[in-house]
């Protein structure tokens, strides 16, 4: 066996190694952070003004009737022994039931990301296919009318707020096709088609803002890589056009599209609340709004320890995509 | 006028003729099935899914433990009480079928319907309706209707049909406190399960026309038909999705495209898109509820009553309610629109009701602001209607040398301050079932009896109030409230501005819906499709 070869397989055990304790350095980051974010929130909760028997008894509330649900609720108890008696529950996984809408939280919460993480995926891909061409032919074509019809959606995509977007496209089709998405959600599990009348205006909505988005910082990267020495040399190599955009220039542009696509997918997913409450959508920003306004605690701290983790999680994936992109990226 | 509110109103007048409310009882009888829940109306066809469009989601549907009006709306077809609401101001036996009060006036025996059934399949018996009312009267069991049924010191089953119930004073307003707003009749030790709570958010467990199927939060809930419903023939609808959607626009565009068969409306701006669009009906019905501004006295300089007169004095309601709501409604004195008939003072005996600058400027300068002084208005996020109802009233008090600084809390917040009888000077928005006693005596009378949430510590208009309560002359009984709305006109505790009229905007295929003006849902449990 060539001594070459035994020394990769060495060095590819050895990266595997790293990559592993890489992983789960990282993992036990997130638990130790989300240990301490599940402290901050269950602090910050509490420390908006009214609660939810408040909420519950309304007006007319009485003064022993107010006691007695505080004590069923255990809001009676110190603000620590709230928090050690919820932890200790959520480590055996029991994240308790709503204390108003009565179901199990965690159920709740599973469904409503549900539909965040469809919108949120949904939303992702078609903004990549919009915008990365875009992106690319704004660029090549630098200067010419083309670029400036691009920059001009990309300027109206970057200013424009999204519920005036959605508005328009919902207005839009309902005065031009007298048809409106079903306000009922129903999951694609159930039934596809409906699923897909009723997601297709809040994805397009976001796509639209995020192919804007997209676009620009494509657009960007390509046109200042395009002055750059590896560029210029593959020219004067006489590389045809497709090779040299392919294969270096997206090549050199991936890691921060990668990255950008993360924040982008944290961003959506950590509650597009706006659009959700435009077309009714049960999603996990509407979910917390709504337990925000209940002062439903249990819900609203499942809901944000799922956001923060999530976040952390698709941060750990855009890093370890860093490394499948460009091996000589080091995880550290 | 529809024919059912002239006979509701024949009922009233009727009952106010008669003398004594013991005679009045044995009047009501069985329950006239024409009039409950509204009509039945003729041509009526039985099936199918009626979708309403709700702005506001109820945070859960424990009639038990959840005070929020927006559960009230739909539980209303879910559980029921002993008497309905009718909307001209009668309890009209519902589970009970009669009642005979005793000479002291202080034992009531109700005679139970018989043939009801529970969403479970059991018989209902007096046992479980007992059991039911004892548990809402405890306030151990924290139910926000405690407070109303703090006059009942006992209610027994005497046999399977029969329920007693005896109070510790005459109270005209009992028939009307069992009714439909908090609780509901469920079976006997249905709380004794550690999560029967939460569970009625998903289970049903009452006697109403309707069940629920399911509550998805954000999304919907559910409600069909109960098969074993106690009156022959109804409900005719065999579904009624209730589709939360907290955006108008959204709302607007499903009534348009036929996604959403029926909703109420309050914003003028929204009823004016769905005008005249084919169709679509729009209707529009007095209500129960008020929007007021409240004054707290614990708040200087509103301790004094010549600057809350003052203030009285510089606010014109009209343009108020043209400007917050554009008219869709009825300025009002000290009584809701929908009971001004029958319990409201005449609005030309009220004091303190017209726009008067001078005689306002002269109040303050007596009360040693000459000058005016700086006040701050709460008003509530999401109340519509408050943030150009705020505006205007800046403009009026400033007239007065008033400096109005507007702030906008979160309900929560708001629903802290009034609970801890720190309100200040608030915008408020509630409504009442229709006997004036459930009106004011909580919200007004002082402490311990009453809340008096507003600090209004008023010896005279309490005494009225405990009058008002024990009096069971229909007509003696209006005097009483006429006088004790009297003197909160002087003394000015609130400022009552209007009445916000239903809107109910339906297609046309929806037939035989009459919005009840507690803004609850009843007519659902009548209402068909074509």
């Amino acid at each position: 066996m060539p001594f070459w070869r035994g020394c990769s397989r060495r060095q590819g055990l050895k990266d595997a190694e790293s990559m592993g304790a890489y992983i789960v350095k990282r993992l036990a980051a997130l638990v130790v952070t989300a240990l301490l974010t599940s402290v901050v929130v269950f602090l910050l909760v509490r420390s908006v003004p009214g609660d939810v028997v408040g909420q519950m008894l309304g007006q007319t509330s009485d003064p022993v009737a107010a006691k007695a649900l505080r004590e069923f609720f255990g809001l009676d108890q110190p603000v620590w022994q709230q928090y050690l008696g919820w932890l200790g529950r959520v480590i055996t996984g029991d994240f308790g039931t709503s204390w108003t809408r009565g179901q199990p939280v965690l159920g709740m919460v599973g469904s409503a990301l549900a539909v965040t993480v469809q919108l949120a995926f949904a939303t992702l891909l078609l903004a990549t296919l919009i915008g990365v061409p875009l992106g690319i032919l704004a660029a090549i074509y630098e200067g010419r009318m083309l670029d400036r019809l691009i920059q001009c959606f990309n300027l109206l995509g970057l200013a424009a707020p999204v519920f005036w977007i959605g508005l328009m496209l919902l207005f839009g089709v309902s005065t031009g096709f007298d048809w409106s998405p079903p306000l009922m959600y129903v999951p694609p599990s159930e039934a596809l088609g409906e699923n897909l009348s009723i997601m297709a205006l809040p994805v397009l909505s976001l796509a639209l803002l995020q192919a804007a988005a997209y676009s620009q910082f494509v657009r960007q990267n390509i046109v200042s890589a395009l002055g750059q020495d590896y560029v210029r040399t593959a020219i004067a190599k006489g590389l045809p056009v497709r090779s040299i955009f392919f294969t270096h220039l997206l090549r050199n542009i991936a890691i921060p599209l990668v990255t950008f696509m993360g924040l982008i997918l944290i961003q959506i997913l950590g509650g597009a609340v706006i659009i959700e409450s435009l077309f009714a959508l049960p999603g996990l920003g509407r979910l917390l709004l709504s337990s925000i306004e209940t002062r439903d605690y249990p819900v609203l701290q499942a809901g944000l320890l799922v956001v923060v983790v999530i976040a952390m999680l698709v941060n750990l994936v855009v890093d370890l995509s860093y490394r499948i992109i460009d091996p000589r990226v080091q995880l550290s | 006028m529809s024919s059912s509110d002239i006979f509701g109103v024949m009922d009233r007048r009727t009952l106010l003729a008669l003398g004594g409310f013991a005679a009045a009882a044995a009047i009501i009888g069985p329950a006239g099935a024409t009039d409950l829940y509204g009509p039945k109306g003729s041509g009526a066809k039985s099936g199918g899914t009626l979708n309403m469009g709700l702005l506001v989601e109820p945070p859960g549907l424990d009639p038990f433990h959840q005070a929020a009006d927006a559960r009230i709306r739909l539980t209303v077809l879910i559980y029921q009480g002993l008497f309905y609401e009718s909307p001209d101001g009668t309890a009209m036996p519902l589970l009970a079928e009669g009642f005979d009060l005793s000479s002291d006036r202080l034992v009531y025996t109700i005679r139970l319907r018989k043939g009801v059934k529970f969403h479970t399949g059991q018989p209902m018996t007096a046992k479980d309706v007992a059991y039911s009312y004892n548990y809402i009267r405890d306030a151990k069991n924290g139910s926000p209707g405690a407070g109303d049924f703090a006059m009942i010191t006992a209610i027994e089953a005497v046999d399977d049909a029969t329920v007693k119930i005896t109070i510790s004073a005459p109270n005209a307003a009992l028939p009307m406190t069992l009714g439909n707003k908090y609780g509901g009749v469920v079976p006997a030790g249905y709380f004794d399960a550690a999560d029967a709570k939460t569970k009625l958010n998903q289970a049903s467990v009452g006697t109403g026309p309707f069940k629920l199927s399911e509550f998805k939060p954000n999304s919907n809930a559910t409600l069909v038909r109960n098969p074993d419903y106690w009156e022959p023939g109804v409900p005719y609808l065999d579904r009624i999705n209730f589709v939360f959607v907290p955006n108008a626009a959204s709302l607007l565009v499903g009534l348009r495209n036929k996604r959403i068969d029926i909703a109420t409306l309050s914003r003028p701006q929204d009823v004016k898109q769905v005008e005249g669009v084919a169709g679509l009906v729009i209707e529009r019905k007095p209500s129960f509820n008020q929007k007021a501004i409240d004054l707290g006295a614990e708040l200087k300089p509103l301790d004094d009553e010549r600057v809350r007169r003052a203030i009285a004095l510089a606010v014109d309601k009209d343009e108020i309610m043209r400007a917050s709501i554009g008219g869709l409604g009825n300025t009002i004195g000290t009584m809701v629109a929908g009971m001004q008939e029958s319990w409201g003072a005449p609005l030309d005996k009220l004091p303190n009701q017209k726009v008067d600058i001078a005689a306002a400027k002269k109040l303050l300068a007596e009360a040693g602001h000459p000058d005016g002084f700086e006040l701050t208005l709460t008003s509530i996020i999401g109340y519509d209607w408050m943030d150009a109802a705020a505006v205007t009233l800046r403009e009026q008090l400033a007239k007065i040398g008033i400096k109005l600084a507007i702030q906008r809390v979160e309900l929560g917040v708001w629903v802290k301050n009034f609970q801890s009888k720190q309100m200040g000077f608030t915008f408020n928005d509630w409504a009442t079932v229709p006997d004036p006693n459930l009106l004011f005596y909580r919200h007004f009378h002082k402490a311990p009896e009453g809340a008096d949430f507003r600090n209004w510590k008023n010896d005279a208009a309490s005494a009225l109030l405990d009058e008002g309560r024990v009096e069971s002359d229909p007509a003696k009984r209006r005097e009483i409230y006429i006088r004790y709305q009297q003197a909160m006109a002087e003394s000015v505790p609130t400022i009552m501005l209007f009445s916000a009229d239903h809107v109910v905007v339906r297609a046309d295929k929806v037939k035989n819906y009459d919005q009840h003006p507690t803004g609850w849902y009843y007519g659902l449990a009548r209402a068909w499709i074509a």
